[in-house]
């Protein structure tokens, strides 16, 4: 793939000392959006997480590239910094820490773009959040939002979004979606963890590749219609069993 | 000058310990005689510059504090005529109770001379230095006051004896830095403070120090607030000592409320036993005790808060935050509640902890570094909204606390 951002090669992922993922491949070219797949528990945020470089999650053998940089031992700011950004699934609550505050440091760090920062901060309803103790006594839709925010706001390379739709209502749904619509837009390469139904009913058409994890491997990398469907149909081991001849 | 049945109590007193805080052996530091000097004495001086830098005072803020003591020298500076012109009054609390019948009337009525060791010694060798402020009645001085209590010779004793009387309906913003030249510098500091504020007046006073790894420092503090009248106390200490001890009591009276903030910054090899005390004699008297602590090194940290119930309906609540930022540090929260009426509803929280892992991870997943995730954390434990606190005062405090934030490993 000429344009590709990110690239996992032949990936064993481990948690704490155990192995989770087995010889993980992954290829993500610039602008597109992945959707990662997968039963609970099946390693989803362990994957999103060991490509971020989040402790205790690691890639023990293969490499993670980024813009064909080897990062696979870059500490997790330093890959922040080359571009490569998770958006939590359920962020800790800070006190004292104002929103404002992190933005105002993000301005700093990463000279962000503020015609860009500015639209995606109407789209996910930011400004209300400002004088806020970072996520403290937020609802699921405002934590949400906010993280997607504080993700996708630096403009990276690639964003991994674990489940941003998890536990929101609709409103902050149809939003998120359109703030990655927006990431898109400008060549962000969005790689997303999902469940609903709805999510994935609206980013059908945005979506270049769906892959599949099942029992530990990445079973399956293919087209949405490929993917998506026969999920719906046989769950997640019919359609592993039917995608990769899994028994 | 001294009266004779005091005099007699505090000699009895000089080897009484204080009831917290190790004992110090106080033969060893020198007393100096006080003596009135010219601004450009000791204000040119480097180890001035020294200590007053270390406080976030700028030597243009020294210049326009209203009070300066420098070990025992002292002046009060240009600011005081235009703060005169209004009826305030700053000098020395020598001259003011060589002067004035009200200083003369409230010294030594809120602490008693012989309350401890501490107290004793300054009362009979402390020459009655220290400041004296004086809002007259409705008269709200809304420039913060700055008074400058520096050390810059070793084993200075250094014997205060402070008093701020803000009359019925007055107010008046306090600021007192107190500060050593030199972080390894051995010195005493006893300041002996009391407070009067009156009816429906508002006194807000913050107290910032940098101390030295020698520094033995016993504050003694008493706040008498009367009907309707407001107490705001913001204190930070952000330096090394040798010990700290100090637990200022606040007295209220019908309807009068309190704030007292404490931020206490534990580090090297000290010993931080900080408190505050507030009875709620009055009622619709209300107090809020609020404190962070947190340690460093091997330093001791004990937070005491204390709040005595005594008439009703009133209001009292505590919070006591502690945060260890080493293995080998120690926290304490003593919170203590005394209700003597029913109708006295007091409260306290206490929590110490460490600087949770999920928080430095995410932050770094944002980009922080760990340096930088830890710092912003700390800042946040340490911000207390503390709304009464004047905008100047409250560019102090930040000052302070981003020092404190940006050094805070462990």
């Amino acid at each position: 793939m000429s344009n590709e951002v990110l690239r996992v090669e032949d990936a064993d992922i481990y948690v704490a000392g155990k192995k989770i993922l087995r010889k993980v491949n992954l290829s993500v070219g610039a602008g597109e959006l992945h959707i990662v797949m997968g039963p609970n528990a099946s390693g989803k945020t362990t994957l999103l997480s060991a490509i971020a470089g989040v402790e205790p999650y690691e890639v023990k053998s293969g490499k993670v590239m980024l813009a064909g940089e080897d990062i696979t031992n870059y500490p997790l700011h330093k890959r922040v910094e080359k571009g490569l950004v998770l958006a939590y699934q359920n962020p800790p609550s800070f006190k004292g820490v104002k929103v404002s505050e992190i933005l105002k440091w993000l301005r700093r760090k990463f000279g962000l773009d503020s015609s860009f920062t500015e639209s995606l901060a109407e789209i996910l309803d930011i400004h209300k959040l400002l004088g806020r103790d970072l996520f403290s006594g937020m609802s699921g839709g405002e934590r949400k939002r906010l993280e997607t925010y504080l993700t996708l706001s630096i403009m990276p390379k690639v964003a991994l979004l674990d489940e941003p739709d998890s536990g929101v209502d609709l409103d902050s749904v149809g939003r998120i979606l359109e703030a990655i619509k927006l990431a898109l837009k400008h060549s962000v390469s969005v790689v997303l963890v999902t469940h609903s139904t709805h999510m994935l009913n609206l980013v059908r058409p945005l979506t270049n590749t769906v892959h599949l994890i099942f029992k530990g491997h990445l079973v399956f990398s293919g087209l949405y219609d490929e993917v998506v469907p026969l999920v719906i149909k046989r769950g997640f081991e019919g359609a592993a069993k039917v995608l990769r001849g899994w028994s | 000058m001294l009266n004779k049945n005091m005099a007699e109590a505090a000699r009895k007193a000089l080897s009484k310990p204080a009831p917290y805080g190790p004992d110090v052996d106080l033969s060893k530091y020198d007393v100096l005689n006080p003596r009135r000097i010219e601004p450009t004495e000791i204000l040119e001086q480097e180890r001035v510059r020294d200590a007053s830098g270390r406080l976030g005072f700028t030597p243009e803020m020294v210049r326009k504090a209203g009070y300066v003591q420098v070990n025992e020298a002292y002046l009060a500076s240009a600011l005081v005529e235009s703060l005169r012109k209004q009826g305030v009054v700053v000098m020395s609390t020598a001259e003011a109770l060589r002067k004035l019948d009200i200083a003369r009337e409230v010294a030594w009525t809120l602490i008693r001379p012989d309350t401890d060791k501490y107290v004793a010694t300054a009362y009979l060798y402390g020459k009655e230095q220290g400041y004296f402020i004086y809002v007259p009645p409705g008269v709200k001085v809304r420039t913060p006051i700055y008074t400058c209590l520096l050390i810059t010779r070793g084993m200075t004793a250094q014997l205060l004896h402070n008093i701020i009387y803000v009359a019925d309906g007055a107010e008046a913003n306090v600021v007192t830095g107190c500060s050593i030249a030199g972080l390894h510098a051995e010195a005493l500091h006893i300041g002996v403070s009391e407070f009067f504020v009156g009816k429906d007046a508002k006194l807000t006073f913050a107290m910032i120090h940098a101390w030295s790894k020698g520094a033995v420092v016993r504050p003694r503090t008493a706040v008498k607030v009367a009907e309707g009248g407001r107490y705001v106390s913001y204190y930070m200490i952000y330096s090394a000592v040798h010990s700290l001890q100090s637990y200022p009591k606040v007295t209220l009276g019908r309807n009068a409320s309190t704030s007292l903030y404490s931020i206490i910054s534990g580090e090297g090899e000290g010993i931080y036993d900080v408190g505050s005390s507030a009875t709620l004699a009055g009622p619709g008297s209300s107090a809020e005790i609020i404190s962070r602590n947190l340690a460093k090194g091997k330093s001791r940290v004990v937070a005491r808060a204390e709040i005595v119930g005594e008439s009703g309906p009133s209001k009292g609540h505590i919070e006591c935050m502690g945060l260890i930022l080493s293995d080998t540090a120690y926290i304490s929260t003593v919170p203590l509640l005394d209700s003597k009426n029913p109708e006295a509803t007091l409260t306290h929280e206490a929590a110490i902890g460490k600087i949770g892992e999920d928080q430095l991870t995410y932050l770094m997943s944002k980009g922080f570094s760990e340096e930088e995730a830890r710092a912003l954390i700390i800042r946040g434990f340490l911000s207390v909204e503390a709304p009464d606190l004047p905008p100047q005062v409250k560019l102090s405090v930040d000052r302070v606390t981003e020092l404190i934030s940006s050094k805070g490993h462990g």
